[in-house]
């Protein structure tokens, strides 16, 4: 059917009441005009969306890093600050030898291997430092307070939802040039997701 | 003219209708008359129109990656003609807006404008509100420096705790499990495109609605009905203008907007907070410990926004609009008592005195005063980083292509104290006795660069209780004096700190006898004064480098160097010199004290940490200080060449000092000041 058109101006719409009745053919060429039309806008939206979501289907792993040397860790109880360097990849970069953190290291009187902290806060994930003075360890956010052995100072009055989160570490033997052996602290770094209770890997 | 004007008129409106359409727009009545009170709405459509103005032309500059993202904000800021102005307009006019939001949806439920058939278009603004809150929180992160990035950062890993999808949530919108390239592609894709353009939507829907339902006019009227042309809308510009002025004001008054030093994700700062008009949510967040925080963050939050959503059907009788109106009390005054608390604990030290704080023997009040001690410390560090970085960065060396981060890395002001702090403060302190910084004039920036430029090292790293000597001003002509001092050697900042093995020991001693009382203007005197000048002479720091270029000074050394090489045994009592227990150059032994020769120089000092207990200097009388870098074999040593460079270099006062607009002369800080 043509449409009634205006020849000095625009096209004249059929007014409202007087379209024409709905048939099967009409009904299928609707049905068909929504479905192309709908395919032609969301196949470049559905492709953009899956390109998005593609830092779901990242994995990261925790790297394990030599943080420090065994004889700076004397067994004095006295928590130590370490950096943990280690290679860093951002998307299209690669960085070299990085501080992607850092480690607090304590080894108790007659330990053969220190206890290892990570330096990040479990509640939102500020970096933890630690005041000699009264030996706590406090996150300069939102003020959570740890005790030397990690737990939180007030328990469940803290902010925090979970004590600082401990490492594993391990012991490697190394030679020297001079062929002394030397022992090291590795950790394996884990970034442990913050704000919830359970100790959760963020990967 | 005129009717050149109205053909062209014509023309368009046979073809595009258009006086119908500027009828529509600008004969909109106005029952009552036009009124100051209506004109909020349109200094929010003004200011938005500014920020995507200003947003464009700094999107002409602006470089979203992590090695360029600071950068390019430092060229706006500080090299771009006007980039300071356009930026800074930018930035405080995002505040306004959120100020002026305010006042609209504050003015909106006290006149009950939501009220039927107006709910909808209240729906509209409170989604509008949300997205301008957007984009504040996503333009925060754009200038990629330390204080939006560590705020930010908080920010996203509380998004990580929200109820079910937390952390893929916190994924997506950082573009990974840790902040880098994609973070900041997305948040300026989301500042720049995807949120304006929502705004762009809502506002028109907002507006067209609007005017469908005519002006929530005030009753009573206060005079005739008028239109929107032309006397609102003369309303509206002066408004419109007055909030630029004031926009203007602020950004000519800090020139621009603040850029802290690069993001580090290495180093955190712990002064991190957001814009002010989050703050109370921040200080909020402080009230719901551990596994409660799910209803700080989200569920409180949320039920407030869902209580706003309801307000136009809350307020359909009498009471429920007051009921909407005490709400609004409510939210107002305790977001104000929150931003007001989170100020007090920031500032509490700045305002109280530790004398103040410690009598009162509350463990709240101390943890408050430290918390707040550690922030301002760390807002003074990061001023300090920011200028050095920006003053480097402006030298002709400009910023390599690895970023401005690298500067900072490779630069021993900034890293000095942090390596300090790490390995040397357990034992050592570096307060600077001689504070010349209160005797300089100017703002604290303006101090610390004359200092730089002075190879001054007054960064003061505090161990209340050092077990070593204070090593503020090491090797420096006041330094050496004092160690040929009797009053001075023994004291807590040299040779007499806690448990110290020397603090009776034989250089101690002969300074004791036969230093102790010398006769003024006499030749033993100027005999010390001229060692002294030879020490300073061996260390050759740079603060003393002006001096060391004077005839005097070199012939006082010259003098100085023959009293060390013996010269000094016929002036004192014992008839020892230095050289009877040190090794200068080709006098005297190695193996019962530490080698003058180049003593303090970054040479001397580089082999001194590394091993203190060398035959070179301390050898077994060595006291407890560890041997840093042993080793030739680098993993195995404690502190990387780099690294031990940097302590050095801070110490000495010796970092980089570009050239680069030098408008005043450094001050020459040598003779009459003593650091010790």
């Amino acid at each position: 059917m043509k449409s009634p058109t205006n020849p000095s101006g625009p096209p004249v719409a059929i007014k409202r009441g007087n379209e024409p009745p709905p048939t099967r053919r009409s009904f299928v060429t609707a049905a068909a005009a929504v479905v192309t039309g709908t395919i032609a806008v969301l196949t470049p939206l559905g492709v953009g969306v899956a390109a998005f979501l593609s830092p779901l289907f990242r994995k990261s792993q925790s790297p394990k890093v030599q943080v420090a040397l065994l004889d700076q860790v004397p067994d004095d109880g006295q928590p130590r600050v370490f950096p943990v360097i280690a290679d860093r990849e951002d998307a299209w970069t690669r960085y070299p030898a990085q501080r992607i953190g850092a480690v607090y290291l304590i080894r108790n009187k007659g330990e053969a291997k220190p206890t290892a902290f990570t330096a990040k806060c479990p509640h939102a994930g500020c970096f933890i430092g630690y005041s000699s003075g009264n030996k706590l360890f406090k996150c300069p956010c939102h003020t959570s307070t740890f005790k030397v052995d990690g737990t939180r100072l007030r328990g469940d009055g803290e902010v925090a939802p979970r004590g600082m989160d401990p490492l594993p570490v391990e012991i490697r033997q190394e030679a020297a040039k001079d062929g002394k052996q030397l022992a090291s602290v590795w950790v394996e770094f884990i970034d442990f997701r913050t704000g919830i209770k359970e100790r959760i890997p963020a990967t | 003219m005129i009717s050149f004007g109205r053909a062209v008129g014509d023309w368009l409106d046979h073809r595009a209708g258009i006086r119908k359409v500027l009828q529509a727009v600008l004969y909109e009545p106005i029952p009552g008359g036009s009124r100051w009170r209506y004109v909020w709405g349109s200094t929010l459509v003004m200011a938005f129109m500014t920020q995507v103005i200003t947003g464009i032309f700094l999107w002409m500059a602006y470089s979203p990656s992590t090695q360029t993202a600071w950068e390019s904000v430092f060229y706006i800021q500080y090299e771009m003609y006007g980039g300071w102005l356009l930026r800074g307009i930018h930035h405080f006019m995002a505040q306004a807006m959120v100020v002026l939001l305010a006042f609209h949806f504050l003015q909106v439920v006290w006149d009950g404008a939501y009220r039927a058939p107006r709910e909808l278009n209240f729906v509209l603004g409170l989604i509008l509100m949300l997205i301008v809150l957007g984009l504040a929180l996503t333009g925060y992160l754009l200038p990629w420096d330390q204080k939006g990035y560590w705020a930010t950062s908080v920010g996203t890993n509380l998004a990580s705790q929200a109820p079910l999808a937390g952390p893929d949530i916190k994924k997506l919108a950082i573009g990974g499990s840790a902040y880098g390239h994609l973070t900041l592609t997305r948040f300026f894709a989301l500042h720049a495109g995807v949120l304006p353009g929502l705004l762009v939507v809502f506002l028109t829907l907002h507006v067209a609605l609007f005017r469908r339902h005519g002006i929530h006019a005030r009753i009573p009227h206060r005079g005739v009905d008028q239109t929107f042309w032309p006397d609102q809308v003369l309303k509206d510009s002066v408004a419109a203008l007055a909030v630029l002025a004031v926009v203007l004001g602020l950004a000519i008054h800090f020139h621009g907007a603040e850029l802290t030093a690069p993001a580090d994700p290495a180093n955190p700062y712990d002064a991190a907070r957001p814009e002010w008009y989050f703050l109370f949510l921040f200080q909020f967040l402080k009230w719901f410990p551990g596994e409660m925080e799910v209803w700080g963050a989200f569920i409180i939050p949320g039920v407030i926004v869902l209580v706003l959503f309801l307000m136009p059907w809350i307020g359909r009788t009498r009471t429920g609009h007051l009921i909407n109106i005490g709400i609004l009390c409510v939210l107002l005054g305790g977001a104000a008592a929150l931003t007001a608390q989170a100020l007090r604990d920031d500032y509490y030290a700045l305002w109280n005195t530790k004398d103040d704080v410690l009598p009162k023997n509350s463990p709240v009040i101390t943890g408050r005063y430290e918390a707040s001690e550690r922030f301002l410390n760390a807002k003074v560090e990061a001023r300090r980083e920011a200028e050095r970085v920006i003053e480097l960065a402006r030298s002709p060396e400009r910023i390599p292509p690895t970023g401005a981060l690298t500067l900072a890395y490779e630069d021993a002001y900034i890293q000095g104290p942090k390596l300090f702090q790490r390995n040397c403060a357990g034992c050592h302190n570096h307060v600077a006795k001689s504070k010349v910084t209160e005797k300089l004039q100017g703002t604290e920036g303006e101090k610390d660069a004359l200092l730089r430029s002075a190879g001054l090292n007054e960064i003061d790293v505090v161990n209340p209780a050092p077990t070593a000597p204070n090593l503020a001003g090491l090797g420096s002509l006041p330094w050496a004096r004092a160690i040929l001092n009797a009053g001075k050697i023994a004291d807590a900042d040299h040779f007499g700190y806690k448990g110290s093995p020397f603090a009776d020991g034989e250089m101690v001693g002969f300074v004791k006898d036969n230093l102790a009382s010398l006769k003024a203007g006499g030749d033993l005197e100027t005999a010390v004064e001229e060692i002294a000048h030879a020490l300073a002479a061996e260390a050759a720091l740079p603060q003393d480098s002006k001096l060391a270029q004077t005839e005097f000074f070199k012939n006082s050394a010259a003098k100085g160097r023959q009293y060390i090489s013996g010269g000094l045994a016929g002036l004192v009592e014992t008839g020892t010199s230095c050289v009877d227990c040190h090794k200068f150059h080709d006098k005297g032994d190695l193996g019962s004290a530490p080698d003058l020769t180049g003593y303090m120089s970054r040479e001397w000092l580089m082999a001194f940490i590394r091993n203190p207990a060398d035959k070179r200097f301390y050898g077994d009388n060595n006291d407890r200080m560890p041997a840093f870098a042993p080793h030739d074999d680098p993993k195995l040593n404690q502190l990387d060449d780099k690294s031990l460079g940097m302590i050095v270099d801070w110490l000495r006062g010796d970092w980089k000092r570009p050239e680069a607009k030098t408008s005043a002369e450094p001050p020459v800080i040598a003779g009459p000041i003593e650091t010790h």
